[in-house]
């Protein structure tokens, strides 16, 4: 059977490949096109390569092209140039190999409100070729995992969007897939749904499921991908681990206000540990490389030189920086509020 | 096609049919309004069996039921594409077509559905036909031809509603075509004799394919079935079935092709 | 409010409704001609009935009237369903917490399918008198069309009160259904005399064959006062009932 890839653990939130076999990408697209009637290249030209076990994000805003991939890879459309393959499997020459190896959630959550929770997952199971008993254990397993098990049996158009969600991924994992699409799986949730979600997706890939998911959600990417590719109008216009991409626009810089005012001598004190900036609004600001644990030492030198430090922020560079470097424009004008106290 | 086809074909007809009897709009087409209209047609019109060159009946109930019975057949049809359009505009044809299934599956699963509901309303139009005092002269045998005819029905007219379905993708364009059923209908003895009908509907209903399939489930009621009213319907259902059919297979490929 | 802001608001949902025609024609079409073509369909279908020795007269004429409720009918039960869909939409929540009392909104829902029952009117009598349907006289045709309009009125209040119960598109088969058995439940298909059975009495008990057959008198005949006051008063009787059923259902949704 083709595809067989290398299995992958995280350790400690890093992605590591086990075998030390060349392993087969769980995708891989090569210059993958999609031009739609009327001129409209929807997909430009996207490389890409995301290793078994992997969790890959794509970020980008409406229109930038995420779906129009997704469907590519899914075989629910043709690419009209370039190639992909999936689990091993090309997906134009081989679709019917792509569709068992892949579970898929879509970004519309396409449900038929008329059939209960319980009825959509065992035709999904049908459909993936399972018996009946089979169908039987297998949903119930799957909705006692995703907490939908006294809401089963009723029909779908009574639930509220994070159990649609929920129903959404369980179905898309009737038949235990070796790679997990999700387009967009927590636009409109609030964020108690959409944590959960994640932590659904981090369990997945803990069992060893390579996940693909499109998002426009900046903190989603940040979480959950080992890997983020960029998409803008139809390319990826970068592509890294989270901390490489903000890394390469700029480290976290300290804020530092004083309480009873000693700007000058207080920058003196922080140039001796980074970088120092243009003060802002009566703070004083310095780059650390290290991040948070470099904040200790200058906090201490400030308080051995006398300075009282009334309110200090470490200010990490955010994917949307790296968004705005790269395409020269914002990702999303709001960003969900997901209530984490940082 | 293999045991896990069928399978899978059986699993989507059988949620059609659930979904039908879900959602009244699809549901009072199939069973409501036929019976409505044969309740009142019979009454209303029921004197027109003194006029001469009616057949002989006993009642106009006998001549109308199959009349009935080829109304909700399809109707069943238009509702069963209206369905697909509805699964095809929210996306759940997507799940169905990411799942590893015979592309054409998605439109067997609904024209199987479609014919499950047929056999269904075949049924109950006869229960109310023989309640209310209707009496099919050949018997069971005649029973059964009839749901025989009118499940084929199901499928060659539920073909129509899913050509249409996967050619537009829009609920509302199959929902048009509401009325276009009935004027096939007028155009045909579904309601009436031919030979007592106004021209020029007169001369149109005695070529129409839909006659020769409404008085094959016709003949059994008031006759005996005849070998040539026989074949002609199984000829007239093999021309709308294969047509429809194919053309569903073309829109369908379309649809594939160009992503929606 | 007063009655001049009132009548401002009115004229404001009956334009809203006219929108939704001029802005999306092709939806109207099935609902323009389906009463014209159940019209040609049923007149050459049941056209022989005529010959019958209690009717006389040519099956068009008797038909008429009855397609031209029918299509009132049609279009009052389409205001119930976009009713229904706008409540689903959440857009008639916007309504229901303006100042405009209910009634004024009721006012600005069925008058606008009155209005609107006038084009599949106007359209089926235009293919009626070209295949040779009689000419009403003056009096005949105001007569039919002011039923007509009263039809409509009727109708989008029923199709209010279903709208409002349920809450939901879904109901749009019993509003359709509510009016195929009001109007077919009448003399429609033939006179009294030839009808049969349970049809005979109920025909014989239904408002609504007071309206029809003040609507075709003057198509199968002349036009007289003592064949138009029952049809008046059924229709008026009706009216009341109606849209004092959708008042209620109105007062009672929300705060």
């Amino acid at each position: 059977m083709g595809g067989c890839g290398a299995g992958a653990r995280r350790v400690t939130g890093r992605f590591q490949p086990r075998s030390i076999l060349p392993a087969v990408p769980a995708i891989e697209a090569k210059g993958l096109e999609r031009t739609f009637e009327g001129g409209i290249h929807a997909v430009a030209g996207v490389d890409l390569e995301v290793a078994d076990g992997e969790i890959y994000a794509f970020l980008g805003p409406n229109g930038a092209g995420k779906t129009t991939c997704v469907r590519m890879l899914t075989t629910l459309l043709r690419p009209t140039a370039g190639s992909a393959q999936v689990a091993g499997f090309d997906v134009v020459a081989d679709p019917g190999s792509v569709r068992r190896a892949i579970g898929v959630a879509l970004q519309e959550a396409a449900l038929d409100p008329l059939m209960t929770g319980r009825e959509l997952i065992r035709l999904q199971a049908t459909l993936h070729g399972l018996g009946r008993q089979a169908g039987q254990e297998k949903a119930d397993a799957l909705l006692e995992r995703v907490d939908l098990v006294e809401a089963a049996d009723r029909q779908v158009g009574t639930y509220s969007g994070g159990m649609r969600r929920r129903l959404d991924l369980a179905s898309a994992l009737v038949h235990e897939p070796r790679v997990l699409f999700l387009d967009e799986p927590t636009t409109g949730l609030d964020p108690v749904s959409r944590r959960t979600i994640w932590e659904e997706v981090e369990q997945l890939n803990g069992e060893g499921t390579t996940v693909f998911l499109t998002t426009q959600y900046l903190e989603e990417a940040d979480k959950l991908a080992n890997r983020v590719g960029i998409i803008d109008f139809g390319r990826i216009v970068a592509e890294d681990t989270p901390g490489r991409l903000k890394a390469q626009i700029g480290h976290p810089h300290l804020e530092v206000k004083l309480l009873d005012g000693g700007l000058e001598r207080a920058e003196e004190i922080v140039r001796r540990f980074g970088n120092p900036l243009p003060s802002k609004d009566g703070a004083v600001l310095v780059e650390l490389p290290g991040g948070a644990s470099e904040v200790a030492p200058v906090v201490r030198a400030l308080d051995e030189a006398g300075l009282t430090v009334e309110a200090l922020d470490l200010v990490e560079p955010s994917l949307d920086d790296v968004f705005v470097e790269k395409t020269g424009h914002h990702l999303e004008p709001d960003e969900p509020d997901t209530g984490e106290i940082e | 096609m293999t045991v896990k086809d069928l399978r899978v074909v059986a699993a989507l007809g059988a949620r059609s049919v659930k979904q039908t009897f879900r959602r009244p709009q699809l549901f009072a087409p199939i069973i409501v309004f036929p019976s409505i209209l044969l309740a009142i047609q019979t009454a209303g019109a029921g004197r027109a069996i003194d006029l001469e060159g009616f057949p002989p009946v006993d009642s106009f109930l006998d001549f109308m039921l199959a009349g009935a019975m080829i109304q909700s057949t399809m109707l069943a049809g238009n509702s069963g594409g209206i369905a697909l359009a509805v699964d095809i505009e929210m996306g759940f044809t997507d799940r169905l077509l990411a799942a590893p299934i015979s592309r054409f599956a998605m439109v067997l699963g609904r024209l199987a559905g479609t014919a499950a509901l047929s056999a269904l309303a075949a049924v109950w139009f006869i229960a109310v036909g023989l309640i209310f005092g209707a009496h099919i002269q050949e018997g069971v045998p005649g029973a059964l031809l009839m749901i025989f005819f009118v499940v084929l029905s199901g499928v060659a007219f539920g073909g129509v509603g899913a050509a249409v379905a996967l050619r537009t993708g829009r609920a509302s364009v199959v929902q048009g075509l509401f009325p276009l059923v009935f004027v096939i209908l007028f155009l045909s003895s579904a309601f009436f004799p031919d030979n007592l009908m106004l021209e020029p509907a007169a001369t149109v209903a005695e070529y129409n394919p839909l006659s020769f399939i409404v008085e094959a489930i016709r003949d059994p009621v008031i006759s005996s079935i005849s070998w040539d009213v026989f074949w002609k319907a199984i000829g007239s259902l093999a021309l709308v079935g294969g047509l429809s059919i194919w053309w569903s297979a073309l829109a369908l490929r379309r649809r594939l092709r160009t992503g929606g | 409010m007063g009655w001049r802001t009132g009548m401002q608001a009115v004229g404001a949902l009956v334009r809203r409704a006219a929108n939704e025609l001029l802005r999306v024609p092709g939806a109207a079409i099935p609902g323009v001609l389906a009463p014209t073509i159940f019209f040609l369909g049923l007149t050459s279908v049941f056209g022989e009935l005529a010959n019958l020795p209690d009717f006389g007269g040519e099956y068009q004429n008797w038909l008429i009237a009855v397609s031209l409720l029918q299509g009132a009918g049609f279009t009052g039960a389409a205001t119930g369903v976009n009713l229904a869909r706008d409540i689903e939409q959440g857009w008639f929540d916007r309504l229901l917490v303006s100042p405009a009392p209910r009634p004024v909104i009721l006012a600005g829902l069925v008058l606008s399918a009155a209005l609107r029952s006038l084009i599949p009117a106007a359209f089926l009598l235009a293919v009626g008198f070209a295949i040779g349907v009689n000419w009403p006289g003056l009096g005949g045709l105001v007569i039919a069309l002011f039923l007509v309009m009263g039809m409509g009125t009727i109708a989008a209040c029923w199709g209010t009160v279903l709208a409002l119960r349920y809450r939901s598109q879904s109901a749009a088969p019993l509003m359709q259904a509510g009016m195929l058995l009001l109007v077919l439940t009448t003399t429609a298909y033939a006179p009294l005399d030839i009808l049969t059975g349970w049809l005979h009495t109920v025909a014989r008990y239904n408002p609504v064959t007071q309206i029809l057959e003040a609507a075709r008198q003057g198509f199968v005949g002349g036009v007289t006062w003592g064949d138009t006051w029952p049809g008046l008063l059924a229709l008026a009787g009706l009216l009341a009932l109606l849209s004092a059923l959708a008042l209620r259902g109105m007062r009672r949704t929300a705060v």
